[in-house]
Order: structure tokens, then C-alpha cells, then sequence
């Protein structure tokens, strides 16, 4: 039995953190994140460019399921250990940056939405067309 | 006059009753992701969907059997048990997809967390289920799934580049930027979304439980060579629409509200409310086949007394074993799996388990002990071969690839 709870535990720590050993494949990580953070970008802007059109518990719910999925996101690649590389470190901080502006951002556009603040949301869903871009070129470069 | 209304109503209900939380995952995940470059595997299971519901309806309706009330006894229990336990397992997991996507569907109507909603659709499941007849339940739900033509509309309100979504349709090519692998991992979802297995054993089934009889095979056809295509039409405009606004935005669906905002975009509140509507009456009455289907598989196995058309105390081992796979099924959902997850798990493990369904079908179909002179002709087991070919190398490729691809990723 032992040699079974030695298993599950193995099994458990992979599950927590990603690991990668070389810097192509952190970068190519680093890419899909990229890509993935975008994609629950993009689902708050639209959803909030056309606010008047829905209604605002459909409204509340995209964005909530954006800003989960973003997290979500970002939580995972923050687990990942980043290989002993300056590259890598660069890589890491510029995502990271790109990340925590998106993350901050879909969060507003949520507590904005709740209040029914139009004009706030939508000004900040213009501010975030940079971080979308930003995400989108870091993809981009990085997709290997 | 009574029997051009049946017609009519039985098209209408397999138009709206065709699409359930599977294809509107896939079809909206592969739009936004694809393009229309993958509407062949669509075609190709609509297809595939019609040939084999014909068969499985004309065996009902000659036979007077389900089609899987005959497998054991024509194949054997050991065939019979296998096919029992593939299509048993599949179907449960496309139920618990269904529960998610009631709850999920309801909590975009109300912004309650999809959680709590899972306990009352299950409620609402078991007493109609419980309570509805067979025909009121099947009607309703397929009926107000035509809500669903929303996004025919809105894609017409979109004003896409047609000849540009007629090209990627006709002249397939993987975008860039994708794998092949994970190409052909969706075609396998989008082809086991349109054949998914319990459409066959709630289409035969229910054949049974209408009291069909040889007279009746002509409104089979109608409901299976008209209703089915257009309920592939419908998949085909939520992958339309997910190409129009989703793909240029590169946002990949992974969520229910993401399938409804093309809708929104295109036709606002009160589009989307027909869209709300449309996902609920799908996943509800897709939830009632599967939740029937789980029993009519047991109940038709084992020789029990099983249907709605009899009082549920005569069928109580039939009614029994539904009430235990919807409290399967709602319980998996609330063990907080996303339900999206599990409806693309699903759709694979239901291409993996598509020969066991269909080959069945094909052999009963050909056997004049239970079908007299209503066999197959030449043509219908020419495709009907052809078809299975393309469903085993579905079924084996289905795993490899979702383990290549990561799921899709």
C-alpha cells in the first residue's frame, strides 16, 4: 500500500506544478497562456462592448466565467517553475505584467457591470484593447 | 388532416430536438476555432444519424421492438452486455453533460451560480419524467428547442461574407496555427455530436412507446430524412455564427455564455432571450432521452417490463434505474466538473462507442425473422457499411488523439 500512497502523492505534486526544464518549452507555455488569456480577454470585451444589448445577469455571468477562466489561467502559469535562463525571466515578467493588467482589468469591468456603470466599462474595455494587444503580439513572437 | 399534424409536429420536434448541449459546445468551440472548415464532419454525421435512425425507427415499427430490445436476443447476452455496458456509460456521462447544461443555461437567465440550479432541473427531470406522458414530453421539449433558429436569424442579421463561409464549408483546409491532430480530434467530436448513440435508442424506443406499427414507417422517414437535416442546419449556423464573431476576436469557447453572444451581438435582448430559451429546452429535453435512455438500455437487457406507456408502478424496475442515473448524473455535476468538460469528454467517449451501437442496428435490419420483407435494400446497406467503416476508424482514433492533442488543446 505504501508503494500506492507513494504514487498519489507523486502524482498530486505534478498535478500542482507544471514544470519545465528547457526555455523552448517554457516559451511555448508561455505562448499558449498568452493565448488562452486573450480568448477570456476578447469574451469581456465583446460581452461589454454590446452591454446594451444584453441583459445584465447574462452580462454578469460572462464576465464572471471570464475573470474565473483568467485566473485560472494565470494561477497556472505562475506554478510553473521557470528554467534557470534570463530569457526565461524575461518572458516571465512580460506575460506576468500582461497578465496581472488583464486580470485587474476584467475585474473592474465585472464590480462596473454590477453597478451598471456603462460609461466605465466601456472606457476600461478601451484600456484593455492594449492589454489584448499586448497579449496577442506576445503570442505572436512566442508561438514557437 | 390529424395525420399531416402528426407529421408536421413530429418534423418540427426533430428539427428542435436534434441539437443538445453537445452540439452546441462543438459546433460553437469548432466555428470559433475553425471556421466552417469542419461543417463536412457535420454533414457527415447527419448523414450517418439519419441512415441508422431509419433503420432503428423501421425496426420498431415492423418489429414492434426497440432495436436494443433485440440485440441480446439476436447476438447474444455477451454482445448484448458489452453493447449494454458502452452505450450505458456513454449515455450516463451525456446525461450529466445535459444536467450541466440545464443549470448552466438557467444561471445565464438568472446569474445564480449554476450549482444550485442543478438540484432543481434534477427535480424537475424526475417529475416529468415521473409524471408527463411520453408524447407531451417529447413534443414540448422539441418544439420550444426551435427557439433555437435564433441563430439562423442572427446569422442572417450578421451579414456575414457568405462566399467566404461557402469556401471554408466546400473547400476544407486546417487553419494555421493548428495541428492536424487536433483537426481531425474535432472532426471526431462534431461527427460523435451528430451520432451521438442515445438518439437511436430514444428514437427507437419511443417508436415503441408511440405504438408504431408498419403504417407509421413513412412518418419515421419523414421525421428522420427532414427533421434531422434541418436540426443539422441549425448546428451548422451556431458554428456560422461563432465564425462571424468569435474567430476574429480569437476567442475559443469554453463557455455556455459564450455559444449565446453572436446572438446578442447580432439580434440583442430579445434574441438572446430565444437563444436562453432555446438552450434550455435542448439540454432539458436532450436530458429526458438520455435519462429515458439509461433505463430503456437496463430495462430492455434484462427483459423488464419497461416504457411510459405503461403506469410507472408496472415498470417500477425501469423507473427505478432512471431515478438512480439522474441522481448519478446531477451528483457528477455537483462534484463541480465543468460541465463543458464533460460534454466534450462525452462526445469522444460516444465516438468511441459508436460501433457498438451501430453495428446492432444493421444486422437486425437485415434480418427477415424480425423484419420480414422491410430489410434493408441494397443501397441502405451499402452505406450502411461504408458508414460503419468511417464510425471504427472514428472509434479508434478518438483516444489516441485526445491523448496527442491534449484534449483539443
Amino acid at each position: 500500500m505504501r508503494w500506492l500512497a507513494a504514487v498519489v502523492v507523486v502524482l498530486a505534486l505534478a498535478g500542482c506544478v507544471g514544470p519545465a526544464p528547457t526555455t523552448d518549452q517554457y516559451q511555448g507555455k508561455a505562448a499558449h497562456t498568452a493565448a488562452d488569456a486573450l480568448a477570456q480577454l476578447e469574451t469581456a470585451r465583446l460581452a461589454v462592448e454590446h452591454a446594451g444589448r444584453l441583459p445584465a445577469t447574462y452580462l454578469e455571468t460572462v464576465l464572471v466565467d471570464a475573470e474565473e477562466a483568467f485566473d485560472s489561467i494565470e494561477n497556472t502559469f505562475d506554478s510553473i517553475e521557470p528554467p534557470d535562463d534570463p530569457m526565461a525571466d524575461r518572458l516571465r515578467s512580460d506575460l506576468d505584467t500582461l497578465l496581472s493588467d488583464g486580470s485587474d482589468g476584467i475585474a473592474e469591468l465585472r464590480i462596473q457591470a454590477r453597478r451598471s456603470d456603462t460609461a466605465a466599462m466601456a472606457s476600461t474595455a478601451h484600456d484593455l484593447g492594449e492589454t489584448a494587444a499586448g497579449l496577442d503580439r506576445f503570442h505572436q513572437e512566442h508561438d514557437t | 388532416m390529424k395525420r399531416v399534424f402528426g407529421v408536421a409536429l413530429g418534423i418540427l420536434t426533430a428539427i428542435g430536438g436534434f441539437v443538445d448541449i453537445g452540439d452546441l459546445v462543438a459546433n460553437s468551440l469548432v466555428g470559433a476555432r475553425f471556421g466552417l472548415a469542419l461543417a463536412w464532419a457535420t454533414v457527415l454525421g447527419v448523414i450517418g444519424i439519419c441512415l441508422f435512425a431509419e433503420m432503428s425507427g423501421r425496426v420498431a415499427a415492423v418489429s414492434g421492438r426497440a432495436t436494443f430490445d433485440l440485440v441480446r436476443e439476436r447476438l447474444g447476452p455477451r454482445v448484448g452486455l458489452a453493447n449494454l455496458a458502452a452505450s450505458l456509460l456513454v449515455t450516463l456521462l451525456t446525461f450529466s453533460a445535459e444536467v450541466g447544461g440545464i443549470a448552466l443555461a438557467l444561471e445565464l437567465a438568472s446569474s445564480v451560480n449554476y450549482l444550485l440550479w442543478v438540484p432543481v432541473a434534477g427535480l424537475a427531470l424526475w417529475l416529468v419524467i415521473w409524471r408527463v406522458k411520453f408524447s407531451v414530453l417529447e413534443n414540448v421539449a422539441g418544439v420550444l428547442g426551435l427557439a433555437l433558429v435564433v441563430f439562423g436569424v442572427a446569422l442572417w442579421q450578421l451579414h456575414p461574407d457568405w462566399s467566404q463561409l461557402v469556401q471554408q464549408a466546400v473547400s476544407p483546409r486546417n487553419p494555421p496555427g493548428e495541428g492536424l491532430p487536433t483537426y481531425f480530434y474535432y472532426a471526431i467530436a462534431l461527427f460523435g455530436a451528430a451520432m451521438t448513440p442515445y438518439e437511436v435508442f430514444f428514437f427507437s424506443s419511443g417508436g415503441v412507446e408511440e405504438r408504431w406499427s408498419a403504417k407509421d414507417i413513412v412518418t419515421s422517414r419523414m421525421n428522420v430524412f427532414v427533421g434531422f437535416p434541418l436540426g443539422g442546419l441549425l448546428s451548422l449556423a451556431i458554428a456560422a455564427c461563432a465564425a462571424v464573431v468569435l474567430m476574429p476576436r480569437q476567442i475559443t469557447v469554453d463557455t455556455l455564455g459564450q455559444v449565446g453572444l453572436p446572438v446578442a451581438v447580432a439580434l440583442g435582448k430579445l434574441g438572446l432571450a430565444f437563444a436562453i430559451l432555446g438552450f434550455v429546452a435542448a439540454t432539458f429535453g436532450a436530458a429526458l432521452e438520455t435519462g429515458l435512455s439509461c433505463g430503456y438500455s437496463v430495462a430492455q437487457y434484462f427483459g423488464w417490463q419497461w416504457g411510459k406507456y405503461v403506469r410507472p408502478r408496472d415498470a417500477a424496475r425501469f423507473q427505478l434505474v432512471v431515478l438512480v442515473c439522474l441522481v448519478v448524473a446531477a451528483g457528477t455535476v455537483l462534484t463541480t466538473i465543468d460541465p463543458i468538460t464533460v460534454t466534450e469528454y462525452s462526445l469522444v467517449f460516444s465516438a468511441v462507442a459508436l460501433p457498438l451501437t451501430y453495428l446492432p442496428i444493421l444486422v437486425i435490419a437485415n434480418d427477415p425473422d424480425y423484419m420480414g420483407a422491410r430489410v434493408n435494400g441494397r443501397v441502405a446497406n451499402l452505406l450502411g457499411t461504408v458508414f460503419l467503416v468511417i464510425i471504427l476508424v472514428a472509434s479508434l482514433a478518438a483516444i489516441p488523439l485526445m491523448l496527442a492533442t491534449r484534449a483539443g488543446q
